[in-house]
Formats: C-alpha cells, structure tokens, sequence
C-alpha cells in the first residue's frame, strides 16, 4: 500500500503498470515485468486498445492480494533468472510458496498464462 | 509457475478453494461478453475493460460452457462480415461490364480498396477477440477439437465475404488493373497489392493452396496468355524486328517487376513462361526471317545490341539457341556463297558488285588495288571475303551471342561448308598465303602479318583436303624459294611451324626439306665458287644453281624438264658445275630444271644500256640475236630448230620477249599472238626509263586452268591412292585379321587429317591390295587377312 503511494506519479507512464487485486491492494511493476504474463500482456498491450491499456491499470478481483503478490513477486523473480546462465546460483523459488496460498496461486497462474 | 505446482499439491494443508459464487450466471455472461463483442466490432473497445470480458470468457470456459461461447462468438463474427459486405463492399461492385481499361480502372480500384479495408477491419476486431478469448483458445479448443478462433475468423472471412460474386468481382478488378497498366495506364499498384495480400494469406483447407493461388492466379494466367497471343500478333505486324524484340524485352521486365510488385512472387515464373509461349516460342523463325530488320540485316547493320537482344530473348526459350543457329548458319552459308559465285565467272574478277559481300573489314585488299590480272585476285578476293566473313561473325559471336557454345559450332560447320564447298579452297588458301608472303608484307609490321596468317590458318582448318592445300602450297611455296620473290625468311618459316602445329610434322616435312635444300645450295655455291677461283679461267658469267632433292619439291617443277639447247657458252658452264657437283657427291645424278632458271644479263641497246633480267629459256633466244645485226631475222621455225624448244613454251617465251611490255625482240609482222610464219629481229630502238628491267615470263595463269585443274586432281588422286594403300597395308600389318566394316573406318579415321577418303574408294584400294596378294578374303566375306 504505501508503494501505491510512492509511485503515484509514475503511474501512468509506460514504463510501470498496476495490478490491483480482489481485496483492493495494489501492486506497481514494470511494464515488461508484467508483460510475462500473456493475459497481462493482451491486457496492457497498446495494439489492442482496451481500457486497461489506455489506464495501465489491471483488476485482478478474482485474487487476493496474497496471490497477486506472490505472482508479481514470481514475475520478477522469473525476469532476473529467467535468462541467467548456468554458472550463476539461481535460489529456489519454491521455498518461498506458502502452502495456504498454493493451490489458488496455481488456478490464478492458469488465468494469467504464467 | 509449473515448478510450484508439483511441490504444492503434495502438501496435506492444502484448503480447497472457497468456490465463490460466479458474479452471474452463464447467460448473463455471455450477454455481456457478446455486447463487449459487438462494442468491440463497433470500434468502441477502448470504453472495455480487458479484463472483464477476459474473466468471462475465462468463467465460461471454466464453467464448461465452451460451446455456447465459441459458437456465439462465430456467430457475432460472421454478423459483423456480413454487415461489413452490405456496408463497403456493395456499394462498391463495378458497374461497368463494358468500356474501356482506363473506365474501368478506378472503379475497380475503388471496389479492392474497399476489400481491403474490410478485411483490416475483421483483422483489426480478430486481434482483440484472440486476445480476450486466449483462454478458450488454449483450454476449450484443443479439447473440443476446434479451430482457433483466429483461423476461425479467417474461415469466416473466407466463406461469407470470398464466395461469389465479390470473388469475381475481386479477380475481375484485379485482372482489369493489370491490363490498364499492360496498356499503359498508370494504377493504383498499392490497391491491387493490398487485396492480394489478403488472399494470400487465406487458405481454404490447412495447408492447402492459399485463394490467391487457387482462384486468382489461374485467371490471371488466362488472361495473359490471351493478352499476350493478341499482342504478339499486333506486335509483329507493326513492328520490325529489332523494335519487337525490344518491347518483348520489356514485356519480360514488367511482368517480372509486377509479379514483383504487386502480385505473389510465384507468379513471376509462370508469367515469363507465358511472354516465352506466346510471344517467343511461335514467332522465332518470323523474326529471324522478317525482311529488312531480321537476323540478316542486323548482322549486315552490325547492331551488336539487338542482336544481344535477340540472343538473350531466344536463349530463354528451347527451341530459341537452335533456331538462332540455323538462322545464323543459314546466313554464313549465303554470304559464303556469294563469295564464291564472283570465282565461277572466272575472268573480269570483279565482283565487287556483290551487294551481300561482307564489307572489307581489313586490309583493302592488296590484290584489288594492284588490278592483278584476274587469277590471283580472284582468290585472294574470295580468301579475304571468307576471313572478313569470319572475322565479323566472330566478332558478333563473341559480342552478342556471349560466346554461346553452340552457335559457335554451327558457325564452324557453316564456314567448313562454305570452304569445303568451293572445290578451289585449298588452292586460294594457299595462293592467298603466298600473295601475301610475296608482296602484301611489305608495309605492314611483323606482328599485322602473323594476324593475316593466324586468321589464314583459322580457315584452314576447315579445310578437309588438307593434302591438295599441301600439294598447291608446296608449288607456291617452290615458286617463291625459287625465284626468290618471298619477302621475308622468317614470315615463311613461322607460317611454316604454324602448319605444323596444325597438322603435324608429316605434313610440313617436305616443305621443310625444301628450305633445307635452299640452305644446301647456298653452301654449295660457295663452295663452287671458291673451286672456280682456283682455276686459272675465269668464267664469262656467274652461275649459280639450286639444288634440289626430287622427292621434295613439287611434282610439276621436278618432272621430265622441258627440253631446250643451251648456247655453248651457258652449257659448258653447265658441264663444269656438274663435274664439280658429281666429284663432291658421288653418285648423284643431276637433272637441269631450266624452266626455273632466270638470268640478269646487260643487253647494249642504241639508247643506253639496260639490266634485264629474263628466264633462262629467254636468255637462250636472246643469245641467238648476240652477233645478228639490227637488220637480221630470225624465222620461227630457225628459233624452234635452234633452240629444240616445245613450241608453246617457245610461243610464250617470245611473246613475253616481243609482244608484252618491254619489246627486245620486234615481231614481224606486229601482233598479239605468235604464228608459225612470224619472224623476230632485235630491236635496237629500244627505250625504257629504268634502268634495271624484269621481263616476266607470260605468266600462265596464277589460278589453275581447267587442264591443269585436272591434272591436279589426277595427281592428287593418285596420291591419295597410294596413301590410302599404305594406311591400309599399315593398318592390316599391325591386326593381321580385320572386318571389312572396321578396317574402313580405321582408314578413314587415320587419314581424316589428311582428307576425307570416299569408302568406295578404300574399298577399290583393298581390292587391289588382294589381286597384288597383300590381303586375302577371309571365307566369311567379310573380314580380311594380311599376307606378309
């Protein structure tokens, strides 16, 4: 909550997007951070011209914020290591799922094409 | 996330989820999702929220009402098709069946524009559709076994906007903006591009053929090829053929550039193949042919573009390289001709008149210019046409023709058909070479000489009875060793050694032997002169003989010498040289050749005196008038009893005395021609400006007569007698047994360099070879066995 604040200003630039989820938390990321995700992608793209595209705004009001959380928290865990190179120790995301969490983070998974 | 899955779901703690109750019910759902479809067909998609029709759609799949969604979804697709049929398309249909191309063009414009944008528009809502139903796409239709909505939408397009009459509208649009710009009309190429595009990237089944390729191209591949039949026709009866080739040529480019441009790539081939079929292929021989501007006149114009032109249009088709030969061999064999036609009218030699004679590329002719009486000019005239000939079609072959293999042989073929046709080739070849060895080297510089022979052994070649060139180039080349006309050594010997790369060193053997024999005499002279001085009397005149090996010289010139009494004086000379030759070598024997002879004496005319220089035979008739005063005559008949001469040598020799140019002797009574009665007197009156003159023997002419034609051949056949006998003798001695069909051929393979033998008279020889029991039939008939 207190980033929403902070990064206020920058809200609408292209460079950050806003997903918000079902119980009203708001998560800034960067663009293409987000863009991992198909749905998020078609959702912001500016080719399709969607409201959410001209607002950089996403609802996501089927999901916690517990999950959103977690999904942007994978996302940009995936935009670090996705490319990393063998040599380099990748740390093990799985040990950061919380059980209570993962059933509904695999279906919001399915939804967002992660 | 697929990583967390696994791990996740071992988990006992695990709650199920809460099952939250949907925001509504399937089909308030879907009423809500086809509204946004609709909004979104109505270009209104930025008022949506994404993520709502997302969830939707998401929802409906989730809820296993996959089937209402896709279907409904189809349907709206297909709605707003129609929708966009009646609304751009109609309205734009052309109206006018008839009139002309240029009418035509903008409405059919209009009508592809409006294609198009349709097309952008489904494309532009079929985006956001993929896009929003991505969910189904990925769970609901690899279940269901449908198709993506995408190629969904696309089969939609494909069925209700592409179906007649707006297909036929659309190929006949497309095929009414290619005519205009075949006619020359500028059109919108975007337009056509545009729609193009659209078909194709539609396919009516999965990998199958895409619209374009199925309904258009056909079309447009018809019509072409009516266009262009047409075309050719109309081209060909308004055009010459230079300008013909020419607007075929671009024919070729703009189809290629509009294939390019405007249509798929892939209809670039089949449309060139069309322009090949209809404009190329059944009007070939016409062009060549057509009067005034085919291949004849290019080549006499020397329009080296359009004949590269011509090359370049005929070598894409098949039959093109081999119709342009036998046009261009067609052409040689009549210019050839032509040239050979001047020779037949034997004397005059003037054919200069010939209008298709290949324009004199080189050298003016040296023969022309000096007005040579008839003979060596006719030949040299009809070698230089042959070599101006080849030269230039050489020229246009390598220029033009790029040096295309196969027209090259036919040129080869048509030159040695050309050659081979004149009977006298080999000996204007050679009188040719030795015109040029004797006077035209003069003024021209080693290396333009060796040109002229290079181009001359060029020719040659393509002789095929290359031992009648060797027998007429020995005599001329005797001539000129003899009477030291030739002007230069080394000219001699360079074209010398250049026979002998072409033909090896049996055929230049004799030849060689003759110079030999040149050098021989040289020493003997000196030798001989040194043997004089020894002794005490000093001879009245110089004598200086040649000797020669019989069996390398010349036949004609070394046979039984025509007889002739010498004065005392030049006989004993004669005698004393002969002691001294036969002390040297023992056992030779030597025979005068006094026809070959000639002699510079110092003759006291009233006036002054002059050089002369006369044959041996003229000098013996003018020692007879030594010691005669200016008054005294001698009859023909003292002169033939004296001189033991045969009469029409006699006749000769006094005519080049008394009747030609310079008059020593004067004829009683005056005239031309020498009769039994005449009587000659010397003629002291006589006055030249020079002071040194030569007194030509009349000559017989340089070309053969008719006689000497025949005794030619004769010789010649009977050479070629004992060489086809030796070769088969050769032959046999090596196999012992052979049939007859493979001896034959051997024969004429190893003597081809030499001359083509006509089998039946091989088979003559063999025959022969049997009575004289070298061969014996074999009891089969048909083979033989050598007898050593």
């Amino acid at each position: 909550m207190n980033n929403d604040v902070e990064m206020k200003n920058q809200e609408h630039s292209n460079e950050w997007v806003k997903i918000v989820s079902q119980d009203g938390f708001s998560f800034v990321i960067k663009r293409d951070v987000a863009s991992q995700s198909g749905t998020l992608k078609s959702m912001i793209g500016t080719g399709e011209g969607f409201a959410e595209a001209t607002s950089g705004v996403c609802n996501i009001p089927d999901y916690r914020g517990a999950v959103v959380e977690k999904l942007a928290e994978f996302m940009i865990y995936k935009k670090m290591y996705g490319h990393a190179s063998p040599p380099e120790v990748i740390p093990d995301f799985q040990e950061r799922i919380y059980p209570e969490i993962a059933l509904e983070l695999l279906m919001a998974a399915d939804y967002l094409e992660l | 996330m697929s990583t967390v899955a696994p791990g996740a779901r071992k988990k006992q703690k695990i709650r199920p989820i809460k099952k939250r109750a949907p925001d509504a019910s399937a089909p308030d759902t879907w009423t809500s999702l086809s509204n946004a479809i609709q909004e979104i067909h109505n270009h209104n998609a930025s008022n949506l929220s994404f993520e709502q029709n997302y969830r939707f759609a998401y929802q409906m799949v989730v809820q296993k009402q996959g089937d209402q969604l896709y279907n409904g979804v189809n349907s709206l697709v297909a709605t707003n098709i129609d929708k966009l049929v009646d609304a751009e398309v109609k309205p734009t249909f052309p109206t006018t069946v008839l009139g002309d191309a240029s009418q035509k063009s903008p409405e059919s414009e209009r009508f592809l524009k409006a294609v198009r944008s349709s097309w952008d528009d489904h494309i532009g809502g079929m985006t956001k559709l993929r896009d929003l139903l991505k969910y189904m796409d990925r769970v609901y239709v690899p279940a269901a076994g449908k198709l993506l909505i995408w190629d969904s939408g696309m089969k939609l397009f494909l069925e209700h906007m592409l179906k007649q009459p707006i297909l036929g509208h659309i190929i006949s649009a497309i095929l009414n903006q290619i005519e205009a710009e075949r006619e020359g009309y500028a059109i919108n190429r975007s337009a056509v591009k545009s729609c193009v595009d659209v078909l194709l990237q539609l396919q009516e089944a999965y990998d199958g053929p895409n619209v374009y390729q199925s309904s258009v191209e056909p079309e447009i591949i018809r019509s072409s090829r009516g266009y262009y039949t047409r075309e050719g026709d109309a081209l060909l009866d308004s055009c010459d053929a230079p300008e013909y080739l020419k607007k075929v040529e671009d024919r070729f480019a703009s189809e290629d550039d509009r294939a390019h441009h405007y249509l798929s790539r892939q209809t670039a081939t089949p449309l060139s193949q069309i322009l090949e079929e209809t404009l190329l292929t059944p009007h070939l021989t016409r062009v060549i042919a057509m009067p005034n501007s085919g291949l004849d006149n290019m080549l006499d114009m020397d329009q080296t573009d359009n004949l590269s032109r011509l090359y370049r249009l005929f070598s894409k088709v098949p039959e093109g390289i081999s119709t342009l030969k036998r046009a261009m061999k067609d052409s040689i064999l009549r210019r050839g001709t032509s040239l050979v036609q001047p020779t037949d009218m034997d004397d005059e030699g003037n054919g200069e008149g010939q209008p298709d004679a290949a324009p004199d590329v080189k050298g003016k002719g040296k023969g022309k210019a000096r007005a040579a009486p008839n003979g060596p000019s006719v030949a040299s005239k009809w070698v230089e046409g042959v070599l101006a000939l080849k030269d230039k079609f050489d020229d246009v072959w390598k220029k033009s023709f790029s040096s295309d293999r196969e027209i090259g042989t036919a040129c080869n073929e048509a030159f040695e058909n050309i050659i081979n046709k004149n009977p006298r080739a080999p000996e204007f070849i050679s009188l040719f070479i030795d015109e040029n060895l004797k006077k035209g080297l003069k003024g021209k510089s080693d290396q333009e000489v060796d040109i002229v022979l290079d181009k001359t052994i060029c020719i040659f070649r393509f002789i095929s009875d290359k031992d009648v060139f060797e027998r007429h180039y020995k005599t001329h080349l005797a001539k000129r060793l003899l009477q030291s006309r030739s002007v230069s050594d080394d000219a001699e010997r360079s074209m010398l050694s250049k026979l002998k790369v072409e033909c090896g060193f049996h055929f230049t053997q004799k030849l060689e032997g003759m110079f030999i024999d040149m050098k021989t005499s040289s020493d003997t002279m000196d030798a001989y002169r040194r043997h004089l001085s020894k002794l005490e009397s000093d001879p009245e005149f110089d004598l200086i003989v040649t000797i020669m090996t019989s069996n390398n010289w010349p036949n004609t010139l070394t046979q039984s010498p025509p007889p002739c009494r010498l004065p005392e004086s030049l006989s004993k000379a004669c005698t004393n040289f002969e002691h001294f030759y036969l002390a040297r070598h023992n056992g030779r024997r030597l025979t005068w050749q006094l026809g070959l002879g000639n002699a510079d004496i110092r003759v006291n005319f009233k006036s002054r005196k002059h050089d002369l220089n006369v044959s041996t035979f003229a000098l013996a008739i003018l020692l007879l008038f030594e010691n005669l005063g200016s008054d005294d005559f001698l009859t023909y008949e003292e002169l033939l009893s004296t001189t033991g001469m045969e009469e029409p040598e006699l006749k000769r020799q006094l005519q080049s005395l008394a009747c030609a140019k310079f008059k020593v002797l004067k004829k009683h009574p005056p005239g031309r021609e020498i009769d039994a009665g005449d009587s000659f007197s010397f003629n002291n009156d006589f006055t030249s400006p020079m002071q040194r003159i030569k007194i030509g023997t009349v000559a017989s002419s340089r070309v053969e007569n008719p006689d000497e034609q025949k005794e030619t051949q004769d010789r010649i056949d009977e050479e070629r007698r004992h060489q086809i006998e030796a070769c088969i003798v050769r032959i046999m001695k090596d196999r012992k047994h052979m049939l007859h069909n493979d001896l034959i051929n051997e024969v004429a393979r190893q003597l081809g360099g030499r001359f083509q033998p006509q089998p039946m008279s091989i088979k003559k020889r063999i025959e022969h070879l049997i009575e004289r029991d070298y061969l014996e039939r074999c009891e089969d008939r048909k083979s033989y066995n050598y007898l050593a």
